[in-house]
């Protein structure tokens, strides 16, 4: 086990169990190595911390949780760089942000391909598609009258 | 910045593989044909621009979200 010191403090990780993201994501396309970050509380969220950038961890959800109809697949080309055939798992989660309002979004024009047999990652930019890099959350609740 | 002045059907060859054509110009706009290697990653700047800074905006968060954002939507998962 090896340790790093990342902004939310130590943090001990398995070496040979990192997920790698072979092009960085965009804009930082010098960090590939991350570890993967299971959520302490039950629900559909983890995140990943940059081995080499103590500043950098990227929240991570599964977007097809709340939109249904999002389906996005590896091209062969993305394949490739996964590793993978086109038969292999490939799974798909989106980055999460927090802004200063508060107002939480799921960016759902860049999302991460995630291949479980080679532990590699890819942070793809759809092009022209209707999906905003600020998606919000759907709303739950039921908000009060503004009247 | 290499500043070259090109007419509707020429075009620019960057290295070995990328060719580059100017296919028409219309309405203030100019209407431009890649030809590059599948590999090679080809996005409009001000997509990509957007991008780049949602992942930097993406960074900027603190543990006591986590707790916030799973109890949001696991709120929303139990009400399905």
């Amino acid at each position: 086990m090896k340790k790093i010191q990342s902004r939310f403090g130590e943090i001990e990780y398995d070496p040979s169990n990192l997920l790698l993201f072979p092009e960085g994501l965009i804009g930082f396309e010098d960090l590939r190595d991350f570890i993967v970050m299971p959520n302490e509380k039950a629900g559909p969220l983890f995140w990943i911390q940059s081995v080499d950038d103590p500043q950098i961890a990227f929240i991570l959800t599964d977007p097809t949780d709340f939109y249904f109809d999002y389906k996005v697949v590896p091209d062969g080309r993305e394949q490739q760089k996964l590793g993978i055939d086109k038969d292999d798992e490939c799974l798909v989660v989106s980055v999460m942000t927090v802004p200063p309002s508060r107002k939480i979004t799921i960016n759902l024009a860049a999302p991460i391909f995630f291949a479980p047999k080679t532990n590699r990652a890819l942070q793809v930019i759809l092009e022209g598609t209707q999906f905003s890099p600020q998606t919000p959350l759907p709303t739950v609740e039921e908000k009060p009258s503004e009247e | 910045m290499l500043v070259l002045t090109r007419k509707a059907g020429e075009g620019i060859i960057i290295g070995d593989d990328i060719k580059i054509t100017v296919i028409e110009l219309k309405g203030g706009g100019v209407r431009i044909g890649i030809d590059a290697p599948r590999e090679m990653k080809v996005h409009r700047q001000e997509v990509f621009d957007k991008i780049k800074r949602e992942n930097k905006e993406a960074t900027q968060w603190d543990i006591a979200d986590l707790n916030e954002l799973g109890m949001i939507l696991k709120s929303g998962r139990d009400k399905k």
